[in-house]
């Protein structure tokens, strides 16, 4: 056992630091519902962060801690899909990846647009292909969430079939799910702390109220609790664990939409603030895989099935 | 990082498991049931320890020289999941272990070391907590139990409650007051519990037998030798005791523990079908797993030599969500078991119950979380 972070991962998560500043604050006057910076993305290929996970010294822990790390930003960067899904199917398959499951088209897939990677989890198979113009049909302006989203059209008849099997690639993907909320959970957290603690009604700060105190201690326990499983999942790459990780992280996710723009009053209906790019992410986050019920199901299949 | 034991930490949870095989009576089960402040098992608890002590199992964590194996922090959580989910064999002696061998440790005289440390690592000592009064619970700085100082002893006059295995116990680590200053007029003593004025009377409880008390403190006369620290500066060693007393009882392995029995039970009775029985179960397994991880981040901050702050409320406080979700889970699929149907599982219910209350409210944990971990302005008082 040994739950410290080694000093490869200590200093990798330092350079993403200094990497991210200055995309660690909204631009000024921005109201975007979701924030997304081409520059950013490629200064992290570049540096090869979404890449730790096949090198032997760093793994799928370290690339589970750059995966929450960049969840913090207010930008949205498809790292989590590359960072743990792709080395299971090929580490050189062109970004953005897009996970999708078998027949449900109807869901908005997050970071789909023409030359992504859309990779689709059947019953029985994995198989991806390069999306082209005719396979993406643009969500237009009426998107809610702190992802860019679009939708799928169709898979086409050639795709390539991985050899990897559906519950491998889903343990992954829910592995992946985790490690992207737990940064999600704690940046969101950290903004409401913030807010309620400079924020004055009735002559004091409204974190003074313990009703609010309270729930938000509750979600700093469940985002403790999603850190740590994210990483066990990552670390021993079982489907009990990724499982049990997903289903916490979607269960923390679930709760915390309602609270923290609560505790911001109408402060948190705005988009001058930038908690929604953080909330609204989690709130795409708890529709993936099925829902939690769904992680729950799979969970207890794998912890007690026969 | 790595979230596997190791080969060696493998081999000492099975040789502690191997021991209580060898060890325990065959009844165990239904005799543990009884719960450890009973005094059945306080009875057992004393042989029990004392032949732990003697094969290097009751502090195995401690350096040799103080009557340990030189072992560390994962192996003393190792050793407090083993016991725990076997029910406590240790009776009252596991808080020697979780907290008052390490606050004497750090912060007893020579003397007092010399005197109490022998007799704790043989597992020859049972003490007793005495913190709270009746109207002083979790706000434990307004106790009013009275030590006057005269001459070369205190005399001690009140009364503390909710004191479990007062009845059997040698020795209380009592909290009095020495002067009006709140935090800052508290002083700990070490009372022997023989020791004339003291009355005991025991309180029926929902978690087993002999567990809560009353005790009575009339004209005890107590030597200034058998202070604990300076006078006043309960309030710092108490802050330690605490936080180590939070952590000890791994409350999140027995519950998993639970659960895989409860679900044992569906299974057999071929009920573990339905989805959303799975599915509530698999929420008490991440309730516990998530609990079990905050508890193992800490544990690796003692081996890394850092000091546990406030995110031991956090841990705590993922526990007695994790205890709450088992228990409930038990009661809503397998009410048999609280029906005298399962030894373990009602074993795990009158142990589960409490972990929002003993050690200090869950409520308090999360004032400490709110205030200490998220850093946001106090609540004015
Ligand atoms: C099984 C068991 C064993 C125990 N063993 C011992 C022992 O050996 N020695 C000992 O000294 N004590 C012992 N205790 C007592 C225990 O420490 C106290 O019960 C605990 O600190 C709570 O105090 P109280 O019961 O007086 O509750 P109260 O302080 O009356 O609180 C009741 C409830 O009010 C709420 N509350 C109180 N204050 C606040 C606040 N500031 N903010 C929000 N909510 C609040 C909480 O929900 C709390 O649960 C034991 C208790 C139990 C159940």
């Amino acid at each position: 056992m040994l739950l410290s972070l080694s000093e490869d991962q200590t200093q990798i998560l330092d350079f993403i630091d200094s990497l991210t500043r200055p995309y660690a604050a909204v631009p000024m006057h921005d109201v975007s519902f979701a924030l997304t910076s081409d520059a950013l993305d490629a200064e992290l290929v570049e540096g090869g962060f979404l890449d730790v996970m096949a090198m032997e010294e760093l793994g799928a822990v370290t690339a589970a801690l750059v995966v929450e790390k960049l969840a913090r930003l207010p930008f949205a960067v498809e790292a989590a899909a590359s960072a743990l899904v792709r080395p299971l199917l090929d580490p050189e398959l062109p970004r953005p990846l897009c996970l999708v499951e078998e027949g449900s088209l109807r869901k908005p897939v997050r970071f789909l647009k023409p030359g992504a990677t859309v990779v689709v989890v059947g019953e029985g198979s994995v198989r991806s292909f390069t999306a082209g113009e005719e396979h993406v049909r643009s969500a237009g302006d009426e998107v809610l969430y702190g992802y860019p989203v679009a939708f799928l059209t169709g898979v086409p008849a050639e795709t390539r079939s991985h050899d990897v099997t559906s519950e491998r690639l889903l343990t992954a993907w829910r592995g992946a799910l985790a490690a992207e909320a737990a940064g999600l959970l704690a940046a969101a957290l950290a903004s409401v702390t913030t807010y309620v603690g400079e924020r004055k009604q009735f002559g004091r700060p409204i974190a003074t109220f313990q009703a609010l105190r309270h729930r938000l201690a509750e979600i700093q326990v469940a985002t403790n609790g999603v850190y740590w499983l994210a990483l066990r999942a990552a670390m021993t790459g079982t489907a009990g664990d990724a499982a049990l990780a997903a289903l916490h992280a979607q269960e923390a996710a679930k709760r915390v939409g309602y609270d923290f723009h609560q505790f911001l009053g109408a402060m948190g209906m705005t988009l001058e603030h930038p908690l929604h790019l953080w909330t609204y992410r989690l709130k795409l986050l708890t529709a993936e895989l099925g829902g939690r019920g769904a992680q729950a199901v799979a969970a207890a299949d794998a912890i007690w099935g026969d | 990082m790595n979230f596997e034991w190791t080969d060696e930490q493998q081999a000492f949870r099975r040789k502690l498991v191997d021991f209580l095989a060898a060890n325990l009576p065959e009844d165990w089960e239904e005799f543990s049931k009884h719960g450890p402040a009973s005094p059945a098992l306080t009875e057992f608890a004393r042989g029990f320890c004392r032949k732990l002590a003697e094969n290097g199992m009751l502090f195995p964590h401690w350096p040799k020289d103080i009557g340990g194996e030189g072992l560390g922090p994962w192996e003393q959580q190792i050793l407090a999941e083993v016991m725990w989910e076997y029910g406590e064999p240790r009776g009252g002696q596991y808080m020697n272990v979780n907290w008052i061998g390490p606050t004497m440790l750090k912060y007893g005289t020579e003397a007092q070391k010399a005197k109490y440390l022998p007799q704790i690592s043989a597992g020859e000592m049972l003490w007793c907590q005495g913190f709270s009064e009746p109207n002083s619970g979790s706000d434990l700085a307004s106790l009013r139990t009275r030590a006057e100082l005269e001459g070369d002893h205190y005399k001690v006059n009140g009364q503390k409650i909710w004191t479990s295995y007062a009845g059997l116990a040698d020795t209380c680590f009592l909290l009095t007051r020495t002067s009006d200053d709140r935090k800052k007029g508290i002083t700990i003593l070490l009372v022997p519990m023989d020791t004339p004025g003291i009355t005991v009377r025991q309180i029926p409880s929902l978690i087993g037998e002999g567990d809560i008390h009353e005790v009575f403190f009339d004209d005890v006369i107590v030597p200034v030798g058998q202070r604990f620290g300076e006078e006043g500066q309960a309030w710092e060693i108490i802050g330690y005791s605490l936080t180590n007393e939070r952590l000890g009882i791994p409350r999140y392995h027995l519950a998993r523990e639970a659960l895989d029995r409860a679900v044992g039970i569906l299974k057999a009775n071929g009920e573990f079908t339905r989805e959303t029985v799975k599915a509530e179960a698999a929420r008490c397994a991440a309730l516990c797993e998530a609990a079990r991880t905050a508890i193992y981040a800490i544990v690796q901050k003692r081996v890394d030599g850092g000091t546990v702050g406030p995110e031991s409320s956090s841990a705590r406080y993922a526990t007695v969500q994790a205890e709450r979700a088992v228990s409930e889970f038990v009661v809503e699929y397998v009410p048999e078991a609280l029906a005298g149907q399962s030894a373990f599982l009602q074993m795990h219910h009158q142990r589960g119950i409490v972990a929002g209350i003993a050690s200090g409210a869950a409520e308090i944990q999360l004032n400490i979380i709110a205030s200490d971990v998220l850093q946001l302005p106090r609540e004015p008082r």
